[in-house]
């Protein structure tokens, strides 16, 4: 009898516990959503609508249809070429940047006492990389009479070539920046490197196996969620570079270094056309969108996962 | 208890917090994207007596020291006035500007240009002044009728001019004096290619030809007509004419190559081929003189820009160098028409400014001004009183759209200089994307 007395109290106390907490719990995030809504949900749904429309920014926005998304596949050459471009530069820039960061943590996975220092000093371009200061340094750097050019010369190669001119060249410099910024992947490597487990190399070396057969049978399916990771982030961050190609090329030579990013600023602010500018913007978030669930849909062919078995 | 007693200081705290940073977020990220200081709030803040008038304008570092000495001064005489200003350089204004007005946040005073000044009149972004003409509060006595009319749409004025500017080729003293040159007044095309071929005999220094919209306008007036015009009808005279001295410029062994041209872009005055003596010459507007100049940091001479056409019709013009307008959701247009009259109309201003924005509107100022001016200065004086002897009328505003046609010319310039396509088929490429981009514009 008491028991039966006592349980519909504890039931309710229990839930004014719960209760309390979740009030709690949602003013904290209550920021975080209001900042969402506001400046990132709102936004991307008023720019969808201005991708349908022809909006000059001074005027009343004017309702055109699909037009925009027209006249981007069939009317705008510039559109296909900075396309190209930034395709080009996410296929380089990617893989070459997580090889470094893999191949540069491998190397400092081992404790050794400098280790510490050389994990800040290859993960501080990573933090300052995107900035202006450091693309108006690069820029100067590849001019003709330029540090690179000056180096090549110590190694006895004469050369004043304009590195920023060719547009052979002009791309690459930019896809260097971007690996010369590998420090945070390769942060990630390393916290991945060091999850696996030492027996597994223990066994393998027991057994025969040479460095090259451990590292391919052993680290790489194991880091497989790590690189699968690291691949998405760079690949979209890749996908939204701007500052690299704003300062420092503005897109010359003949937009041959003219990221997706810049072209959609200077349609919105440069040439007055924020709907066409939008319509931009929608395409580039597709396509990213889409690469984004290939991988993610193939993910079960190559990444290997623990915790499934 | 205890836990509930610190979850709930916990979230007390955060709203204040919240409370407190609210405001002042709002306003900061309701500015722009753009990385912008609060320079563009016009509430009273401080003293509730205390007017704060917004202000922006293009430039360099050295306008934009002269600028801020000027307001430091006006701010001084008039401590009921605070002036927030805020600057940027040619390239980025109009991107700015433009995401100012769709927040509805222009600034009370905004530096305008004559190829935009249509743009933002049209969509009713600026103040009428003709109304602060009239009771005298912008006094025009000292201020010739034309340059009223040069910022006026429909006879209403939307923008007082700064002062007067005329497009001009800069050149090297030094270089051209060593290579045994005499410079013309106003030199042809053929006396620049012969002068390039000279100098890079004597002394290596290379030539730079302006492939731009300047030129382009430049040959079409040489040939009477009008390039945007031409651009809107599809017709190809002038941009074919301007693509084939683009490319004989472009096979002399004195020019400058195009890939040097993509370090030393010619648009940005630090970066100019002429400040390191790449090129001994240059193409700009007069009131970039004396950025040039300072930046070069050696003596520089002026003749106007070239005559384009075989018959040496003349060309040049000038150009109401930039307006000051005042934004229509401005809230204290009184004052702020009061500051661009002390601006333009009084000598303690323009003792500070020295031209630097082009020769000073107020004709007793311009007098006044000259015996003052330092001899670079001064050297832009006698350029204007040159230019103001022969000068043609100006081309009306260029029309919307102006902007994206100029990035396609300077592409298609590009093209021609690296080689890829014929001054025809460039040029015809180039004639039929302006027509539709012009056409899409004025829609």
């Amino acid at each position: 009898m008491e028991n039966l007395a006592k349980l519909p109290k504890q039931k309710k106390t229990l839930r004014q516990k719960l209760n309390k907490e979740k009030i709690a719990g949602y003013i904290f995030i209550a920021p975080f959503i209001i900042g969402f809504l506001g400046f990132i949900i709102v936004p991307m749904l008023m720019s969808f609508v201005f991708s349908f429309t022809r909006y000059n920014i001074l005027d009343t926005p004017q309702f055109i249809g699909l037009e925009n998304y027209i006249t981007m596949f069939t009317g705008d050459e510039v559109f296909w070429k900075t396309f190209k471009v930034t395709l080009y530069y996410v296929f380089f820039s990617v893989p070459l940047r997580l090889i470094m960061a893999l191949f540069i943590a491998m190397l400092l996975v081992r404790k050794s006492k400098l280790s510490g220092f050389y994990r800040a000093v290859y993960y501080l371009p990573s933090i300052i990389g995107s900035s202006v200061a450091v693309a108006i340094l690069w820029k100067r750097m590849y001019a003709s009479d330029g540090v690179i050019n000056s180096l090549l010369g110590l190694i006895g190669i004469q050369s004043d070539i304009p590195w920023l001119g060719r547009e052979e060249t002009a791309i690459w410099t930019l896809i260097i920046l971007a690996v010369w910024q590998f420090g945070s992947s390769m942060l990630i490597f390393l916290s991945g490197l060091k999850q696996i487990p030492k027996t597994l190399y223990e066994s393998a070396t027991m057994d025969g196996a040479n460095k090259i057969q451990q590292f391919l049978q052993i680290t790489l399916p194991m880091l497989t969620p790590t690189i699968f990771f690291n691949l998405i982030n760079q690949i979209i961050s890749g996908f939204m570079a701007f500052t690299q190609s704003y300062i420092i090329t503005q897109g010359r030579p003949r937009n041959s270094t003219l990221f997706y990013t810049v072209y959609m600023y200077q349609n919105s602010f440069t040439y007055s056309k924020l709907g066409y500018g939008c319509a931009l913007a929608w395409f580039m978030v597709l396509f990213v969108g889409l690469i984004t669930l290939i991988l993610f849909k193939t993910q079960n062919k190559w990444v290997y996962y623990e915790a499934e078995r | 208890m205890k836990k509930r007693l610190l979850v709930l200081l916990a979230v007390m705290s955060l709203i204040i917090g919240l409370v407190g940073g609210c405001t002042k977020n709002d306003e900061q990220t309701d500015a722009s994207s753009t990385d912008n200081t609060d320079g563009q709030t016009q509430d009273n803040q401080e003293e509730t007596e205390k007017i704060v008038l917004s202000l922006t304008w293009w430039g360099n570092q050295a306008r934009n020291d002269l600028t801020q000495k000027a307001i430091a001064l006006y701010m001084e005489n008039n401590p009921h006035i605070e002036i927030k200003p805020e600057f940027t350089d040619w390239s980025g204004y109009w991107d700015k500007l433009s995401t100012m007005a769709s927040g509805g946040n222009l600034p009370d005073i905004i530096q305008q240009d004559y190829a935009y000044i249509n743009q933002y009149q049209r969509s009713n972004q600026l103040a009428n002044l003709s109304e602060f003409i009239d009771s005298g509060v912008i006094d025009i006595s000292k201020i010739p009728e034309s340059v009223i009319q040069s910022g006026s749409i429909d006879g209403n004025c939307y923008g007082i001019s700064l002062g007067s500017n005329a497009p001009m080729m800069v050149y090297d003293k030094a270089i051209v004096e060593e290579a045994g040159v005499e410079m013309p007044m106003q030199p042809t095309l053929d006396e620049i290619y012969e002068i390039g071929q000279i100098i890079y005999e004597k002394t290596g220094v290379q030539t730079y030809f302006d492939g731009g919209l300047n030129m382009l306008q430049t040959v079409a007036r040489g040939n009477e007509s009008n390039a945007f015009e031409e651009l809107e009808a599809g017709v190809i005279e002038a941009t074919l004419e301007h693509f084939n001295n683009v490319e004989r410029f472009k096979n002399a062994e004195f020019s400058i190559s195009p890939e040097l041209l993509v370090e030393k872009n010619p648009d940005i005055v630090e970066t100019k081929p002429l400040v390191d003596q790449t090129t001994w010459n240059d193409f700009a507007f007069s009131n970039q003189f004396l950025s040039i100049a300072q930046v070069s940091g050696r003596e520089l001479g002026i003749c106007m820009y070239p005559l384009t056409s075989a018959t040496e019709k003349q060309t040049i013009y000038l150009k109401p160098s930039q307006f000051f307008s005042i934004a229509e959701t401005s809230e204290h247009k009184k004052e702020a028409a009061e500051f661009l009259n002390w601006f333009v109309n009084s000598h303690e201003a323009n003792a500070i400014l020295m031209g630097e924005r082009g020769i000073p509107i107020n004709t007793e100022i311009q007098d006044a001004m000259k015996a003052n001016v330092d001899d670079t200065s001064a050297m832009v004086f006698d350029y204007i009183a040159e230019v103001g002897k022969i000068a043609e009328p100006i081309d009306a505003p260029n029309p919307t759209g102006a902007g994206q046609v100029e990035a396609e010319l300077k592409t298609s310039v590009e093209n021609i200089r690296y080689g890829d396509g014929t001054p025809d088929n460039i040029a015809d490429n180039f004639v039929q994307s302006a027509k539709t981009i012009l056409e899409e514009a004025s829609k």
